[in-house]
């Protein structure tokens, strides 16, 4: 047993994750030379039918084996926020998070890939990765990890989310206000106009709620004074 | 906070407790009952009534409103 927890912290979960996922890329990458090489790249190329054909095993076990990954994957982030629950039902706690996870705010420059897909394809989801700067905020949710809720917190937690919609909400009005009223701007720049300002305060509101709950806690006397 | 005083911090050095005992009492952290004997935080009434229990005094007599 002993044997086995040692073995287990030498080789981190998150260490076995990346090396799954990579595996799984360097598979898939494998079997599309395959099939560029020695199947005509039928299943690299978008086709219109399909039949079977035994060269189209390595390609199909790839795709399969990176469904298995998304899959559990997904099975383990949902495993994590029930935990999560329970544990804050429980203790009365907040959520036990790193604040590393701060880090993955960086994943909102994705947005900028958005004047690609649009430009090239007319597709505006690229715009929507801007929301992922909210993530900036578990920066402040980790900092404030497995605090004990009490009513302070719960009261200052209010405030926080109230002031944070209030400045997204004002955000999204006056951004409304003007591709309403610019009449230079074309269909074709109102859509991303909003879809980016959109998720930008999205982003903002997300990070804002976590910021200022943070300082409302630590820093009570200066967040009165701004509240007047 | 205007035109309130607290007077914890007296009658809870008067039972000979620390803020993280008093705090585990009521079921608050500490940092909220060191805002609260600097003033800096108006308690709900069953937070005052349980700290009032806490150190067997008077609500009045903790948290003095002119």
């Amino acid at each position: 047993m002993d044997t086995q927890k040692k073995a287990a912290s030498k080789f981190p979960r998150w260490a076995a994750l990346t090396l799954g996922g990579a595996a799984c890329a360097a598979l898939t990458a494998a079997a599309a030379w395959y099939d560029l090489t020695y199947n005509g790249g039928k299943l690299v190329y978008p086709i219109h039918s399909y039949a079977f054909a035994p060269t189209d095993i390595p390609m199909l076990l790839a795709v399969g084996l990176d469904v298995l990954y998304a899959l559990y994957l997904a099975f383990l982030l949902v495993r994590g926020i029930r935990a999560q629950k329970e544990h804050t039902a429980k203790t009365g706690r907040t959520r036990r998070l790193s604040p590393k996870l701060g880090f993955l705010g960086f994943c909102g420059f994705l947005g900028f890939a958005g004047f690609w897909t649009y430009g090239a394809m007319g597709d505006l989801t690229g715009f929507m990765f801007f929301a992922f700067f909210g993530f900036f905020g578990f920066f402040f949710e980790g900092k404030m990890s497995n605090t004990l809720m009490d009513e302070r917190y719960k009261e200052n937690a209010v405030r926080a989310e109230l002031k944070a919609l209030r400045i997204g909400f004002g955000i999204i009005f006056f951004l409304l206000l003007f591709a309403g009223q610019a009449r230079r701007l074309t269909a074709e720049l109102v859509a991303p106009i909003l879809i980016a300002g959109i998720a930008l305060t999205v982003a903002l509101t997300i990070f804002l709620s976590e910021y200022l709950l943070y300082r409302y806690d630590h820093d009570d006397a200066a967040a009165m004074e701004e509240d007047g | 906070m205007d035109g309130f005083t607290c007077n914890l911090k007296t009658y809870r050095v008067l039972k000979g407790m620390t803020q993280g005992e008093l705090a585990d009492i009521v079921g608050v952290r500490r940092e909220t009952i060191m805002r609260l004997e600097k003033a800096q935080y108006n308690p709900s009434l069953k937070l005052a009534v349980d700290i009032s229990r806490a150190v067997e005094a008077p609500i009045e007599a903790i948290f003095v409103f002119d």
